[in-house]
This record gives structure tokens, sequence and C-alpha cells, in this order.
């Protein structure tokens, strides 16, 4: 039988002509110029003798740049911002599906955001295959070199966006030429990403010092920036009214004055974001939301004279709308005890006020006029944020 | 005449020389071997139902666990059998960097399974340990150019993850040098030593009729005498370029098998100094930049083969023309190879068995899959 480029060769089964002993003494040398060996170091592949230990923990081998471990997130020194923008590709390339993300919201308008309010991966699961940093388009996850991950609390694994952050700083000494090569791209994409993102949302939330400064920067500056429903209550210290909380609560009366019942229902709308542990503020927020929808009924119901015809249709869905905010309201202080209860209301009450401030403006006959206002207040609000 | 009982008793599943875990069911008559049933599924693992609610690319990863010795292989039969779906044009240089991370592969598959044959043999670790310092050499290449020593992930379709780092080069020509005396040196330490001798001539002989009816592969089919390599057979990837010889066994014992890898890692290293001339010319970069890897072939079904230094290792899939694989089915040399267990063992000692068995280099996470 002939092959192709090459011959089949049958093994030779004794080659050599030893008598019986030698082969194993043979052998014996073998072991012994080890063991010579052993006296010296190996320096590098070309050598077959010499010890080539590396003591670990006290030394420790160079690791290649493309060594992947475990995913992190990356985000920017200077300006603190993450790279991510919650597109999600990751999370549809990981196999084994240990990425969880949630992309944040602008508490102004409901919109969604490029940046990510919560990104958990679970790196008990991580298979460490690196599909999730090939396919992002924004070098946001890469791999990361650390790998003495061993513990005996498994939860612990559950790594959320605080634990995966990580800045380019450190990325580029474990893998520069790695980041040399997508770095201009990646830094375009994320300042078209900066751009759309308002107040603080997208910053890594904690870190360095720089970081933090800006971070205290931008929210007293929004602090600072009158109504902006935008900020109403984020995470406000139990009891006393934080000057968001009074803005957005400010915010909510003028707009509800103004007759758009649309922003009011905008204005609980952080409601749901608010930290679980502040028990308080979520009632304070169901409150909130119950008045505001309550405003804004009354507002509607006022307007609605314009329109004598649907007069009863207005006032009905006005009442409706307070009743359910008022039901909701009733129900956020009954369980203050229980955070998740007083979370669950202050949701409840901002669904109820959002589908009452839905109801109240199909009510006017006078639609045009109703719009134009809810349209005013809205670019009256926007005026002063600015 | 004395007359004996039979005896059967339990070998693993959880044995130190069983490879993982593998339960073998043995009949002996004192210490003769009359019946042996390998009993396998311990490790399954749902690898193929896994694969088929993920997509195409999802799955290069899990082909990495079914042989993790030699990831590198499995990902190139899986990447071949959707390019040949989909139609994917691989570059010329992709090509190269896949053929040679496969025959580096196979280098340091029979570098470990010829040291774990031998600890089977009661050696211990001495050829082990020479064996895997050897290794390691590859696997840091590995690490350097995929990122990961053992689960390399490094092949996607239309080429390979990305290309080769500066240092690779270097690495590799150093361990070229090296290579050559390793080989010998494993020959002067086992090709004559007595004790081997007596431990595998004669022992496990499996005729070349029925390897051929068992459709065992690779170098146990070679070391039964049959000249059968895919590589030559049905050459694919660029493997028509390269000179290189098959080597095959007078007898189909567990000294031919020892000797046909031996030889093997010869020949790889041959192919790879051909690599390392042929390279530099080779047209394209590491991927083609047309590929995409979110693919959605066309209705069909689709078989490719390669040669990994276990033997034929083919993926059959079966698509619908959605992004996931309708049917996903793997060809394990491994679980294959183990079949004629039980026809190899028949009349020799219970000792034999721990040799026969090494011998045939199994890998349970590919047999139970
Ligand atoms: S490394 Fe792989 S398994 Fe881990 S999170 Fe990324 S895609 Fe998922
Ligand atoms: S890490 Fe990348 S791929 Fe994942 S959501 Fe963020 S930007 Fe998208």
């Amino acid at each position: 039988m002939d092959i192709q480029r090459g011959n089949i060769i049958v093994m030779d089964r004794r080659r050599g002509k030893l008598r019986a002993g030698q082969g194993l003494l043979q052998g014996l040398k073998v072991v012994w110029d080890h063991w010579i060996g052993s006296f010296r170091k190996n320096e590098n592949f070309s050598q077959i003798h010499g010890t080539f230990t590396i003591e670990y923990p006290d030394e420790r081998m160079k690791l290649p740049q493309a060594y992947r471990n475990m995913p992190v997130l990356i985000y920017d020194d200077e300006t603190g911002h993450e790279l991510c923008t919650a597109c999600y590709q990751c999370a549809r390339a990981c196999p084994p599906e240990v990425i969880h993300i949630t992309q944040a919201k602008d508490p102004n308008t409901g919109k969604m955001v490029p940046a990510s309010l919560e990104f958990i991966i679970e790196y008990d699961a991580c298979m460490s295959c690196g599909l999730c940093a090939e396919a992002c388009p924004f070098d946001a996850i890469k791999m990361d070199h650390f790998f003495e991950l061993a513990t005996d609390d498994r939860m612990g694994l559950l790594q959320r966006k605080a634990d995966l952050n990580r800045p380019i700083s450190y990325y580029t000494t474990i893998a520069p030429d790695l980041w040399d090569e997508v770095k201009e791209g990646a830094m375009k994409k994320l300042q078209g990403s900066i751009k759309r993102r308002p107040g603080v949302i997208g910053i890594a939330g904690h870190l360095s010092d720089k970081i933090a400064a800006r971070r205290r920067e931008l929210e007293a500056e929004a602090a600072a920036a009158p109504p902006a429903p935008a900020d109403a209550a984020p995470a406000a210290p139990a009891g006393k009214l934080s000057p968001e909380e009074k803005a957005a609560k400010l915010a909510a009366m003028r707009a509800a004055k103004a007759g758009g019942a649309a922003p009011a229902a905008e204005a609980p709308a952080p409601a749901p974001e608010l930290s679980p542990a502040d028990a308080k503020a979520a009632k304070l927020a169901a409150i909130k939301a119950a008045n505001a929808a309550k405003k804004a009924a009354e507002a509607s119901a006022a307007e609605a004279p314009a329109a004598p015809v649907d007069e009863k249709a207005a006032k009905l869905a006005a009442i409706r709308a307070a009743n359910a905010a008022k039901a909701a309201a009733a129900e956020a202080p009954a369980a203050p005890v229980d955070e998740k209860a007083a979370k669950l209301a202050a949701i409840r009450a901002a669904n109820a006020a959002k589908a009452a401030a839905a109801e109240a403006p199909a009510a006017p006959v006078d639609e045009k006029a109703a719009k134009l206002a809810a349209i005013r207040a809205a670019n009256a609000a926007k005026k002063k944020s600015e | 005449m004395l007359k004996t009982e039979e005896l059967q008793i339990n070998i693993g599943p959880q044995h130190p020389s069983t490879h993982g875990v593998f339960r073998m069911i043995v009949t002996v008559d004192g210490e003769t071997i009359t019946d042996l049933k390998p009993v396998f599924g311990y490790l399954h693992r749902n690898h193929e139902q896994i694969a088929e609610v993920n997509t195409y690319l999802q799955n290069m990863p899990y082909t990495d666990r079914l042989d993790y010795f030699n990831s590198m292989a499995n990902n190139h039969a899986y990447a071949l059998a959707v390019e040949k779906l989909v139609g994917i044009e691989v570059p010329e240089r992709a090509e190269y960097l896949r053929v040679l991370m496969v025959e580096l592969t196979r280098i340091l598959n029979h570098a470990g399974a010829l040291g774990f044959l031998i600890n089977d043999m009661g050696a211990w670790q001495t050829q082990l340990a020479f064996g895997m310092r050897e290794r390691e050499k590859i696997l840091d290449l590995f690490e350097s150019a995929s990122g990961a020593r053992l689960m390399c992930n490094y092949f996607r379709f239309g080429g390979v993850a990305r290309d080769l780092p500066p240092d690779f080069m270097p690495r590799l020509k150093d361990l070229l040098i090296a290579m050559p005396a390793f080989v010998d040196e494993m020959e002067r330490l086992l090709r004559e030593n007595e004790i081997l001798l007596q431990r595998s001539e004669n022992i496990g002989i499996l005729p070349k009729e029925v390897a051929i009816s068992y459709s065992v592969t690779g170098p146990m089919l070679r070391a039964s005498g049959v000249p059968y390599d895919i590589r030559k057979a049905e050459p694919y990837s660029i493997y028509d370029r390269f000179d290189f010889d098959v080597p095959i066994g007078a007898v189909g014992d567990v000294y031919d098998r020892i000797l046909v890898r031996i030889e093997e890692m010869r020949q790889s290293k041959r192919i790879i100094e051909q690599i390392i001339q042929q390279l530099p010319d080779a047209q394209g970069g590491h991927i083609n930049p047309k590929a995409r890897q979110n693919v959605r072939p066309p209705a069909g079904d689709v078989y490719a083969r390669v040669e990994t230094p276990k033997g034929e290792l083919g993926f059959y899939l079966v698509s619908d023309g959605s992004l996931k694989p309708y049917r996903y089915k793997v060809r394990a040399p491994s679980f294959i190879n183990l079949t004629p267990l039980g026809d190899m063992c028949r009349g020799y000692k219970v000792a034999d068995v721990v040799v026969i068995l090494g011998s045939i280099d199994i890998v349970m996470g590919e047999v139970d899959r």
C-alpha cells in the first residue's frame, strides 16, 4: 500500500542487540542524568534537563497577556465612566448563561440609558471561555488574570457590578498590547455613550478618590439644579428630606398644577429604584406618588370644564385615580417594617398613579389643550433643569 | 487437575488506574481473565443535548471538555464540521496555525499517554514526570496563544481566535530543539527495558481484523498493522502539503502501541518543522474577516472528521436552518477504541488489564460525554 508524501514504516521491535539487563541500565542512566541535571536551573524550552520548578506562591509565573480567567468590567480612570452600555451581547454569547444585566433608566424620561444598572456574573458557573469578551463591541468586559478565587462561600462568587469593576489602568498592567489594539475605538465609543448618560449613571460606584469626588460634584450639580423631576429621591437618607427630594416634590406639584398629567406620573417613577434598605424613604416616595397622582387628577379635573361635554367622565377618572392612589398610599404605611412590602407598595402606588395619569388625559375632549399644557410643562421643567 | 471456580470482580469505577470513573466487570479464573465487560456512563454530562440548546459558537468551548487532553484537536473537528455546513473559507495562515496547534497537541498527548501507561505498569512517576515536563512547555505555548492551557477554545469558524503572540515562534523553535532529545531519551528509557518488555510484549494483542470490525482508529489501529490515518486517507485542512510517515505495528500488542506513539511524535515534529518553513509565505490573516461567528447554516447535515491523537473524531451536525444545531453527535475515538477491551484482555492476567487499558489511551470525558 502506498500513501501520498510519506511512507508506511513498520516499527522495528528489536533494534539494539543488548544483553540481558543492559536495557535496564540504559534506562537508569537516563534517570541518573536527570538527577545530575536537577542541580541547575532549566533556562529555556530547548533544554530537557534542569529544574524548572517555580516556587509558587513565593514566585509567580509571568502570565501571557492573552491569559483568561474570569471576566471583569472595566471603567475609565479619568471620568469614572464604565465602558459597558448594557447592550446584552455578552449575555447572549455566554454559553452557560451566567451573565445577568439590568439596563439603567433615565429617571427624567424613563428612557433606557446606555449604561448598566446592575451587572451580575456567576463566577461559580463561568467556564472562562472568553466568548463574552470577544462578543463585546465596546471592549467593556475583559478577561482578568486573577486566579486565586478559592473560597468557602459559594454565594460570594456571585459577582456584582461593584465587585467586577476594574479601572483601565489595571487592565493595561495585565494586557498592555491587547488594550492598545482596541483602545482608540473603545474610547471613542465611550465618549459617545457618556453623552447619553445623565447624572451619575454609568459611573463606577466606588474606588478612586478622584471618581468619588467627581460623583459628588455631579450629585451636587443635580441637587442645585432646580425642579427637574429627575433626581427625585434616589435613596434618600431616612427621616429628613434631601434637597433632591424637595426638588422632586416641587416639580411634581408644579407639573401637576400645570395640568400635565404626564409628568406627574413620572415623578414617582424613580421609586422602584430605592435601595431596599430605606424602608422609610420608600414610604415617603409612596406617599409622594399618591399625592402627585391626586394633584394630577385634580388638575385634569380642573381643566375638564374647558370641555364641558365630557365633564363627568373626566371627573370620574380623576376620582378613580385619586382613590387608587389613596389605596396605594394607605397600603404603604401599613408595612413599614417589611422593606420588601414597602418597596412593593411604592411600586404599586407609582403604577396606580401612572394608570390614573393615563386615564385622565383621555377624558377631556379638549385633548389638544391638555397636550399643549403637558408639553409646556415639560418644556418649563427642562428649561429649569438646564 | 485442580478444579477452580470462576469469580466475578469489579475494577472501578473508583480506581486510580481506570483513568477516570470507569468500571470493568471482570470474571477471573484464578489470575486469568475469562471475561471482561466494560461499563461506562459514570461521567455522562449530557454533552450532546446541551449542544442542541446552544448556538453553534457556544459549543466550541464545550468541545474542549470532550477530550480535555486535546482540546485543540476537538476544536478543529468541530470547526471543520460547521465550516463545511455553512461554507466558510479559511485563510491559509489560519490553516497553518490550526495544523500547528493540532500537531503540538499530538505530541503532548502521546507524551502524557505514554507516561500514564508506564505509570500503570508500576514505574510510578518517572517517565510521567519527564513527559509532563515537555507537555507543560507545549501548554505554555497554548496559553500564550489561546489564553488557556487545557480549555483552549482557540478555533473559530473561519480561522482561529487570535494570531500568535510575538514570543511564540522563538519558544516554539526552542521546543523543537528539545523535542528529539526528549523522544530519544524516552526511547532509551523504555524501548529495551526488560521489565517493560515483559509487561508489554505480546500482551493485549488486537488482531487486524478484530480492530477493523470494531472500527478502532488512531494509534491503536495502526499498531495492529493497518496503515490508516485520516490525514493521509482523506487529507483535510492542509495535510496534503506535508511530508510525513505513517508508523504501523507488526503484532498489535501493547509494545507496538508504545512504539507507534513514539514514532508519531517524531512525525508530528516533522510536520511542525515544515509549518515553520511555510508559514511566513502563507496568505491571509488568522481568521477570515467575512466569517460571521453567529452562524445560521442552511438546513442540511454534515459529517466532518479529523485524526486526533486518539483516533477519528467526527462531528455529525444536522441543521434545521436555525441558530442552534438540531442534532449534534460526536463520534468519539476513546469510546470506540475502548469497546474491544474485553476481547483484548481475555486470556491475560488481572495485572495486564490495567496495562492494556492504559495502552488504549482513553479520556473518560470523551468516552461518556
Ligand atoms: S467567560 Fe464565558 S462563561 Fe464566563 S461569563 Fe464570559 S462568556 Fe460566560
Ligand atoms: S459588557 Fe459589553 S457586551 Fe456586555 S452588555 Fe456591556 S457593552 Fe454589551
